[in-house]
């Protein structure tokens, strides 16, 4: 049986979103980052970096959410998450790492700023100059979603929740999206999809509550 | 059909004509210089808007971040070296290249932006010195899994090695100390000297010139 280990409030919900998508079986353990369960000797063997999210499945062990991701596509989402055709293929891996390379790390910087400090204590500069490096990634996006539905074509795919699940930080820090209407109706309809819904509904009450010991 | 890859060597580029060199497949290569305003033309936007190089062509399929290019290498023509055969192996090369994306190329890139763009005068130490800070928990990792096994995937050479070796690389060449992790330091110089690195720098070399 598959297993994904990482908590509701972890990247791990990145996991359970594909997961879900695929309809597959699976184990969820949720380790406590805050009780340190993922620095424990057992987890360490599995993932050294002691970070979470990581996933077994038979005799596959691997950890980085965007690329656990990748995997699940690529052995259960033939035809679904991941496309028929090459050229969709190569897409869904090119916005993988593209959400990985140029957009996680502004919209986590930015992120980071909301959640670990009080409003008096945030970086204005820093959140401001971070919204203005975030623009012309949003532009890239706005260009395919005017050649088609999705990222990587007319249907949902990998590229789609790999993106979508970085662009959630953008979301949960009041970034506005005014200028870029597509990419905010994108985001609507993919964020929105019941699969992640469904994650996002067990989430909710433990961000509040994690949210609630972080901004006291 | 012929592939191409586009973007000058001296770039994220290399890592790319290194893969393709490991793959042994015939390509061609589009030196494009994005510092002269090569990567805004409209040819080379059809395929990447955000005007970076590199970016690669294969027939139907047109795409860009140099990383999943490799991936995208060594799935349709590394099937059994760059890209091995069982699903284990293959999970670890997912991993591996999202770790060097997330974890491993932001510090090393920081520095060597600091060695190619500035001089010795108006280099950061601070920029420096926190970079070699962040680098260190990715390099631990790579320290702990390289005790059991003799590359990241394993037994032999994947495309796990090429996008993680191509991180640690802009390391060396900013002279950090790799000696407190001598795994690392003894897998990055096994992956150095393989004849399809000596090959992209060469091609690195030529251009230079
Ligand atoms: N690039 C990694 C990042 C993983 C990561 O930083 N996870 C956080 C939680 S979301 C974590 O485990 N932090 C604990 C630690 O660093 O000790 C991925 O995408 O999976
Ligand atoms: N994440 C991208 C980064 C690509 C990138 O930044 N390329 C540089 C050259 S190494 C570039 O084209 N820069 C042009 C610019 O930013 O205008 C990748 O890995 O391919």
């Amino acid at each position: 049986m598959i297993k994904i280990y990482g908590s509701l409030v972890s990247r791990a919900t990145r996991n359970l979103w594909a997961l879900e998508e695929l309809d597959l079986d699976y184990e969820h353990v949720s380790l406590d980052w805050a009780k340190q369960k993922n620095r424990s000797p057992e987890y360490l063997k599995i993932n050294p970096a002691g970070k979470v999210p990581t996933l077994t499945d038979g005799n596959a062990t691997l950890s980085e959410s965007l690329g656990i991701n990748l995997y699940l596509a690529q052995k259960y989402g033939q035809g679904g998450l991941w496309p028929d055709d090459d050229a969709g293929r190569a897409r869904c891996v090119q916005w993988s790492f593209w959400a990985g390379a140029e957009l996680e790390p502004l919209a986590y910087g930015r992120i980071r700023e909301f959640l670990f400090k009080k409003e008096a204590g945030r970086d204005q500069a820093l959140i401001t100059d971070m919204a203005e490096r975030t623009g012309p990634l949003l532009n890239l996006m706005t260009l395919s979603l005017a050649e088609h539905t999705y990222l990587a074509g007319e249907t949902f795919t990998l590229a789609d929740l790999n993106v979508a699940c970085v662009v959630e930080y953008l979301e949960r820090s009041n970034f506005d999206f005014s200028n870029w209407p597509k990419v905010e109706s994108w985001y609507t309809n993919t964020y929105g999809r019941a699969a992640n819904q469904k994650i996002q509904d067990q989430r909710a009450p433990i961000a509040a509550e994690m949210m609630k010991r972080l901004q006291g | 059909m012929m592939i191409t890859l586009l973007g000058k060597a001296i770039s994220r580029s290399a890592r790319c004509l290194w893969a393709l060199e490991e793959a042994g497949v015939d390509y061609e290569h589009n030196p494009v210089d994005y510092t002269k305003g090569e990567a805004k033309t409209s040819d080379f936007m059809a395929i990447n808007p955000g005007a970076k190089i590199p970016a690669l062509i294969d027939g139907d399929v047109a795409m860009f971040e140099s990383l999943a290019i490799n991936l995208y290498v060594a799935q349709n023509y590394g099937k059994g070296g760059l890209w091995p055969d069982d699903a284990a192996g293959q999970a670890q090369c997912l991993q591996w290249t999202l770790f060097s994306a997330t974890e491993a190329e932001p510090p090393g890139a920081a520095r060597l932006v600091q060695f190619i763009f500035r001089t010795d005068e108006t280099r950061s130490q601070e920029v420096l010195d926190d970079a070699a800070e962040r680098s260190k928990a990715p390099l631990a990792t790579l320290e702990t899994v390289l005790q059991s096994q003799p590359y990241l995937a394993g037994d032999s050479f994947t495309v796990a090695d090429l996008n993680v070796a191509c991180s640690v690389e802009y390391l060396v060449r900013t002279d950090f100390d790799l000696s407190p992790w001598p795994q690392v330091q003894d897998w990055i110089e096994r992956c150095m000297a393989r004849p399809a690195f000596q090959a992209m720098t060469a091609i690195k070399e030529k251009e230079a010139a």
